[in-house]
């Protein structure tokens, strides 16, 4: 018996790298993007070595002597802000939940439902201050202008997450309502809203969350709010006004946060926890 | 024989906590409705009046982009966003990692960095524009600090998320073969989150691509400038073309970074 001459197998080697062609790729893309960058921003880059300096010494006036008189004024005008959140949410989920239900493939036809989801995308794409910006001609520099602005902004993230909420739900109690012989409308109101309603109210305590972060700001282009207020004061040089109503406008965001977030932890989990 | 049931079982009564927050919802909105001076009327023939707004957005001028001032404000944009998420991502790794339990070479850091993450995030883009105007001076610089400071919060917090939801092996593993903290943090936490990072940035960067088209309205530099100035002269139609322009390239770079981000993670 001749012996087998241990021939090198493939698995003796070990195995070649695979060669990862478009990691190298997009590194150079990714590099060359940011040189391009750096190279063609018009920034001063001189003056970013006096930045930490300049920061610093707007940190100092901002909190060192802040206006505590003006207390009263900035918590009416934080007020205020927190009353466009909540109203643009409103009425924005006013428009998503009708739109969702047309989102939703499980109610609504294939064309309706990319048709929808098309304009829940725009809608969702463009940024609130922007919105803004073209409210404030129609309604004035008020504060509806702002609802507006925040309104129209939501509605297609809302739109969007109610739909995936409609889409999860348990077919079973729709088939329920069609087998005693229930109209269309009466489908969605004893199917489908009983099943969705916790995670929508969850959705929109959420949605106001973020809102009251954007009505904050938006404000300083003029549609009310405490945003108008901190922008006139650091326009001016108040800045002790403007430090006062930053650290309210952090202070009233947490609290708006966890307010919010007990009561929506308690609509989804339900009372004995 | 049984009875025929002939009548419902009652409904239960919603509960307590279903009616205390349908009311608290139901005063709130009155409330919140009287302190806008909300009119639904007024709203109605304020929107449905002929205005250049609305005028403008139907017939969009697309011809701006192609003026020397308009594009490059434009291409500004692009690299305030571009810079501004690279410096970002590179500081809210290191918040992030240096923030956990097993990277934070002590307490006190873990806790001050903590802070520092949570303060950061509190604040929205336009008030860090605005501040940076305040402090640094209108200009580009001033945007690319906002969106710096934008995306460390936007990143860190999503990357701390990922980071306490970490295999702990491999950290057992490198601190028993005697690493120290930033080896470890290397050798060990570093390929684990990798993926969802890189996603994480991609995700940044679709975030500030929009934020970078609001800040300009402060002074901070790019798009917004020009929307600021086409709105102080009531060109609709100049307005509605460039912003359209601008949201179909956020468009076209959110598409090709979801598609990144689904190979990556």
């Amino acid at each position: 018996m001749t012996a087998v001459s241990p021939s090198p197998t493939a698995a003796d080697r070990l195995p070649t790298p695979p060669r990862e062609w478009w990691r190298y790729v997009s590194w150079g893309v990714l590099l060359g993007v940011f040189a391009w960058s750096a190279w063609g921003l018009d920034a001063r880059w001189e003056r970013l070595l006096d930045a930490p300096a300049d920061l610093w010494n707007l940190g100092r006036v901002m909190f060192s002597d802040m206006a505590f008189d003006r207390t009263g004024d900035l918590l009416a005008d934080m007020w205020e802000s927190i009353a466009i959140a909540w109203l643009g949410t409103i009425i924005a989920g006013v428009f998503a939940l009708p739109l969702s239900f047309l989102a939703a493939e499980n109610l609504a036809g294939t064309v309706t439902t990319f048709v929808v989801r098309q304009v829940l995308n725009i809608l969702r794409a463009v940024p609130e201050v922007i919105l803004a910006i073209a409210f404030i001609p129609l309604l004035g520099l008020t504060p509806m202008a702002g609802v507006m602005a925040i309104a129209i902004g939501s509605i297609g993230t809302l739109g969007k997450l109610f739909s995936e909420v409609i889409e999860a739900i348990s077919p079973d109690p729709v088939e329920a309502v069609d087998a005693v012989g229930g109209s269309r409308l009466q489908r969605l109101r004893w199917g489908v809203v009983p099943q969705v309603l916790p995670e929508i109210a969850s959705f929109l305590l959420y949605r106001f969350e973020i809102n009251v972060r954007a009505s904050a700001v938006l404000g300083v282009i003029g549609a009310g709010g405490i945003g108008g207020t901190l922008a006139q004061s650091l326009r001016f040089d108040q800045f002790e006004v403007a430090g006062l109503g930053l650290i309210i406008v952090v202070l009233a965001t947490i609290a708006v946060d966890l307010t919010s977030g007990v009561i929506r932890r308690r609509i989804l989990r339900g009372p004995s926890t | 024989m049984t009875a025929p049931v002939d009548r419902l079982p009652p409904r239960p009564p919603p509960g307590r906590f279903a009616i205390g927050s349908a009311i608290g919802a139901a005063v709130l909105t009155v409330l919140t409705a009287n302190a806008v001076d909300f009119s639904l009327t007024g709203l109605v023939t304020d929107l449905t009046r002929p205005n250049s707004v609305i005028d403008g957005l139907l017939s969009p001028d697309w011809t701006q982009i192609w003026s020397r001032r308009s594009r490059s404000a434009f291409i500004e944009t692009l690299q305030l966003a571009v810079l501004g998420t690279t410096g970002g991502a590179i500081v809210a790794l290191v918040l992030a990692l240096y923030a956990t339990d097993y990277g934070a070479p002590n307490r006190t850091v873990k806790y001050v960095l903590r802070l520092v993450n949570a303060v950061i995030r509190s604040l929205p883009d336009l008030l860090w524009a605005l501040l940076f105007v305040s402090a640094v001076g209108v200009g580009a610089l001033s945007g690319l600090l906002a969106l710096f400071f934008f995306s460390i919060a936007v990143i860190s917090k999503l990357t701390a998320d990922t980071l306490d939801g970490l295999d702990r092996a491999p950290i057992e593993a490198a601190v028993a073969s005697g690493a120290t903290t930033t080896e470890m943090l290397r050798t060990a936490v570093l390929p684990q989150i990798l993926p969802s990072y890189v996603s994480f940035v991609l995700y940044g960067f679709e975030i500030n691509l929009r934020a970078s088209a609001v800040i300009g309205l402060v002074g901070a530099g790019g798009i917004g400038e020009r929307i600021q100035f086409f709105q102080g002269r009531g060109e609709w139609d100049k307005l509605w073309g460039l912003v359209i322009l601008f949201f179909l390239v956020v468009f076209v770079v959110e598409r090709v970074s979801i598609f990144l981000r689904r190979r990556l993670v």
